[in-house]
């Protein structure tokens, strides 16, 4: 039986291989046990022709966290998440969902699985051509075996959500790109479930639809609280949604962090050219830059800084000051101090 | 030595064992004429293993075929008793539903001219076998198609014999079936299922393995079991290509079960015009190949329909009004209407037909005679025997002698160097082998030589792998007994492909250049791609009797549609890019068609000339009925005498002649898109 409490993360990644190619099961085994590190089994199966599409990856997501894997197209974020929602059988490793290894799991407990527990959106919306709006929603609850009015009147409430109303008897092919998407997001959305999977979903639209999307997006994710896995190759998205982020390159997860995180800190070379085009401003809030403890001098000058400001805001209000300034919590306590300087200079270079 | 390109190095090859079994003629006989001694009795053994089994497995067959039997009365009874203004009524209002005005008038029109034909029992008859036949080979077709879907391992298998099926000639199926069946009817019923399911499948597997994988995977993670996925999202996603395949099952079935009408015992509309055709009244057997091609344009434009992108919806109102109308008319004026017999109709024009036609053969007696001749003596004959027998006084008024031969070498050797010298070796070496296959005639190709060159050519376009196949199943039938009959058939189609490429290039090229041109030649391309097989037989019989003229004729007439099709499609299919970017170079629109689109179309027209050879193959076979000789004569043969070993082995060099054309054309196909890099 899974395990089930509050201290479980929702998913959990332990050591997730992907390779594809001839024999890949037994190759992968091979390769672990004759080599020490995952690069070296990694080059090894790559020698041999067989390409390691993920490479030891290992994270933990918490519940009603929003996940988001971030990388460029071939960096492995699409096979990734196709192993969690075991759209593919993952190679090696353990993959947990509320405690449960999906891994193992048969496949009669797969479909109950999605059934109950998972939904998916796809990059190029994955709409039935020869189904209606309704129908396409509905579908989900339809291979339950729900009855025809009930799951229409199931079908209905979500299409309102996603501001579809009206549109219930159009065919896919009748919609918009930002319609069918939420088409798509309606289908994941009908039964309920706990664990999203968002695979690219904004990807395929215009700038000003996708935008406009993304905030929709985060209404339902407040309103319903799921945990969300969330793809994307456009860094100024994933910093957008995401609680946390995993950055991808070549197979492997090479940084895991908040936001601000990623574009502060960047762990090598490749998330910072990925972080070069963010306006950091934006991103990073005042909290990373404060100086705490007990004792600490501030200047006369009161701006009124909070810790939950960005960095742009925060500069805005102290352009003239050369002296430390306070940071205070919403109810006016003193939480902290930040040097005007640090802020300008966090814009420039990142901390160490 | 190792400075040559892989297609010098084939020629040298080639040309070298060319000249060898030329000058070893005299030491060496058995060089150029295969010895009979080393021939195997394949042809019996094959014919005594099939046998037996066939025997084996007989009295399940029989079982089958009696099981048969009944729907095919009650789909033939129905189709028979019922009044034909219901009928036609029905068709209307079918026409309605899935076309519109448009097919509910070409329903109307056209079986109003089947009744008026007088052919009216006749092409229910065919109607009869072909509804019996379709929905066995569509649940063939389909199972095989979504079972090779499901089990990627039994996919390649599978589109392997679904590849031998389709090349395999159609009146080879029929002898052993003749033999396990029994004459009758069933017969052509089993035949048309075995030979409509092939489409089916492939269009089915076709369909399922194009369906986004997208789709695949939202039916996955909605929670559905592999059966929901697969019918209620997969299936219904590959609707369109499916349709498709029903409607290449359904022109399939009706072209096999016309074809099957040579087997006899059933009075069907095929019957009619072998009959007529045998009795010389041309006149009634146009008409009955008119209705024949009425029934097929019906068929496919209908079934076409369903594969269209976004169909209208028509009233179905409508279709009831029709219906009612008919059954209305069927009531009221059954008495006065009489029976569909009566109607004929046509017979005076048919009469004026067979008048007019020999007023104009015996008026034109001298021309068509003169052009008949012509053809055959200085293009076809030569090319069957080789100059050196074809050329005699009574043909081209001299008699060939060995200068003659050699002034021909010296002219082929000069003009191959000339082209050698110009850095176009390869070329070179087959204008020299072009001048000794002219010279001694295809059908009396030296044995070590066409392996030798089949084996070369197969090594250029597609690597070691196909040249060993090709001279594997070349040697197969080299030693099974067939070799004279089989390079008659390549003589015979080779002739004609040749005739159609230059022909359809040229019509292909015209239409591609001029909308006008195109507006002419499409609509004949779409009929005559309609159009079964066998009515092709008719007119040139009309015209030229029988012999290997007319089936020449008729092969052009049939194989020729592709290279048209595929010609214009490449030539005009070039990306707007490329011809933009040509034209900002300043090039010509003679330099942009040379330089540009031609190269890019070259892919397409290759594949254009492998479906027109796959076409030639195919009409070889049933324009044995009109007198060719070789491996198509050999079917035929069979079939009347019922014996399977000579039908199937024939049958099965015709498969493999079509077979090593097709991937030697295929693989020079995928070798040019490579250079594209499509």
């Amino acid at each position: 039986m899974p395990v089930s409490g509050s201290d479980t993360p929702a998913i959990t990644c332990r050591n997730v291989w992907q390779v594809f190619g001839k024999n890949a099961d037994s190759a992968l085994k091979q390769a672990l046990s004759q080599h020490d590190t995952p690069q070296a089994a990694a080059d090894d199966l790559r020698a041999r022709g067989l390409v390691p599409a993920v490479q030891d990856a290992s994270f933990e997501v918490q519940e009603g966290e929003l996940f988001v894997i971030m990388g460029l197209s071939g960096s492995g974020k699409s096979t990734l998440i196709r192993c969690i929602s075991h759209l593919l059988h993952a190679t090696g490793g353990e993959i947990r969902i509320d405690g449960e290894n999906i891994v193992e799991a048969s496949p009669k407990r797969l479909i109950e699985l999605r059934r109950k527990k998972l939904g998916m959106v796809f990059q190029h919306f994955g709409l039935f051509p020869h189904m209606t709006v309704a129908e396409n929603v509905a579908y989900p609850l339809r291979v339950q075996g729900m009855k025809k009015s009930q799951r229409m009147a199931k079908a209905q409430e979500v299409i309102d959500l996603v501001g579809l109303g009206g549109r219930e008897r159009h065919y896919p092919r009748e919609l918009s790109g930002g319609q069918r998407q939420r088409v798509g997001i309606a289908r994941s959305l009908v039964a309920d479930c706990s664990v999203w999977f968002l695979d690219e979903p904004f990807s395929a639209l215009d700038p000003l639809i996708r935008r406009q999307l993304q905030d929709e997006f985060l209404e339902i994710q407040a309103k319903l609280k799921t945990t969300i896995v969330f793809i994307t190759h456009d860094i100024n998205e994933a910093l957008k949604l995401a609680d946390r982020i995993a950055i991808m390159r070549d197979g492997k997860i090479v940084q895991i962090g908040t936001p601000a995180d990623i574009v502060l800190r960047p762990a090598d070379d490749y998330v910072r050219e990925f972080s070069r085009d963010v306006a950091k401003g934006q991103h990073a809030r005042v909290a990373s830059v404060m100086q705490t403890g007990d004792g600490l001098a501030h200047g006369p000058d009161d701006p009124g800084l909070r810790q939950d400001m960005t960095l742009d805001a925060a500069l805005a209000r102290c352009m003239e000051l050369y002296e430390p300034v306070p940071v205070r919590a919403p109810d006016g306590q003193l939480v902290g101090v930040v040097n005007p300087a640090d802020l300008a200079a966090a814009l420039q270079v990142e901390q160490p | 030595m190792t400075q040559l390109t892989k297609g010098a190095q084939a020629a040298l090859l080639a040309a070298i064992v060319g000249a060898l079994c030329l000058l070893l003629e005299g030491v060496a006989p058995w060089l150029v004429q295969f010895p009979k001694a080393w021939v195997l009795p394949a042809t019996d053994w094959v014919g005594a293993g099939v046998e037996w089994f066939l025997l084996l497995i007989k009295p399940a067959a029989r079982a089958f075929s009696a099981l048969l039997f009944y729907p095919m009365e009650a789909a033939s009874a129905a189709l028979n008793q019922t009044p034909w203004p219901l009928l036609i009524a029905a068709a209307t209002a079918l026409g309605w539903m899935l076309g519109g005005l448009r097919m509910a008038l070409m329903a109307l029109v056209g079986l109003g001219f089947v009744l008026a034909s007088g052919y009216w029992s006749e092409g229910m008859n065919t109607l009869a076998l072909v509804a019996v036949s379709v929905p066995l080979a569509l649940l063939i077709g389909g199972g095989i198609g979504i079972l090779a879907n499901e089990y990627p391992r039994i996919r390649g298998p599978v589109q392997a014999t679904l590849d031998v099926m389709q090349t395999v000639p159609t009146f080879a199926y029929l002898t052993p079936l003749l033999v396990l069946f029994g004459f009758g009817p069933v017969v052509g019923l089993i035949a048309s299922a075995i030979y409509a399911a092939p489409p089916m499948a492939r269009n089915v597997l076709l369909g399922l393995q194009r369906v986004e994988p997208e789709i695949k995977e939202a039916a996955v993670m909605s929670g559905g079991t592999r059966l929901q996925q697969l019918f209620q999202c997969e299936i219904p996603s590959a609707g369109r290509q499916i349709m498709v395949g029903v409607n290449q099952c359904l022109m399939a079935a009706l072209s096999m079960v016309i074809i099957a009408a040579v087997i006899g015992g059933f009075d069907d509309i095929g019957w009619e015009v072998l009959l007529t055709m045998r009795k010389a009244q041309f006149g009634q057997s146009l008409l009955a190949g008119l209705v024949i091609v009425i029934f097929a344009i019906l068929i496919d434009r209908m079934s076409g329909t369903l594969t269209e992108d976004r169909r209208q919806r028509h009233d179905p109102r409508v279709a009831w009004g029709i219906l009612g109308l008919g059954v209305l008319a069927s009531v009221l004026f059954w008495g006065s209407l009489g029976s569909a017999e009566d109607y004929t109709l046509f017979n005076p024009v048919a009469d004026r037909v067979d008048a007019g036609l020999s007023a104009f053969t015996t008026a034109n007696a001298a021309a068509l005679t003169a052009l008949k001749n012509n053809v055959m003596f200085y293009v076809l004959l030569p090319l069957r025997i080789g100059l050196d027998q074809a050329v005699l006084p009574f043909t081209w008024g001299f008699a060939w002698t060995p200068a003659m031969s050699a002034a021909l070498f010296a002219a082929g050797a000069a003009l191959g160097l000339l082209c050698a010298w110009r850095g176009h070796l390869a070329l070179g070496l087959m204008l020299l082998i072009a001048a000794g296959m002219l010279e001694t005639g295809i059908s009396q190709l030296p044995w070590p030589f066409v392996l030798a060159g089949a084996g070369a050519l197969a090594w250029v376009a597609a690597g070691r792998g196909l040249a060993l196949l090709t001279v594997v199943l070349l040697t197969t039938i080299l030693v099974s007994g067939l070799w004279e009959r089989a390079l008659l058939s390549l003589y015979l189609s080779g002739a004609a492909v040749f005739a159609c490429t230059l022909l359809g290039g040229g019509i292909g090229l015209a239409s591609a250049l001029s909308p006008t041109v195109w507006r002419v030649v499409r609509p004949v391309c779409d009929m005559l791609q309609t159009i079964p097989l066998f009515v092709f037989l008719i007119p040139v019989l009309m015209v030229f009797q029988i012999g290997e003229f007319s089936a020449f004729l008729a092969i052009i007439a049939y194989a020729i549609v592709p290279m048209i099709r595929y010609t214009r499609h490449g030539l005009t299919e070039t990306p707007a890019e490329m011809i933009e970017a040509a034209t900002a170079s300043g090039a010509t629109r003679w330099q942009m068609l040379r330089d540009v689109r031609a190269p890019y179309a070259a892919p397409s027209i290759l594949l254009g000339l492998n479906q027109t050879i796959l076409y030639a193959f195919a009409m070889l076979v049933i324009a044995a009925l009109i007198g060719t000789t070789g491996l198509g004569q050999s079917i035929y043969l069979a079939l009347g005498k019922a014996d399977v070993g000579l039908g199937i082995s024939a049958g099965a060099a015709m498969a493999i002649l079509a077979l090593i054309a097709d991937r030697i054309v295929q693989g020079f196909a995928e070798d040019r898109r490579r250079a594209l890099g499509l």
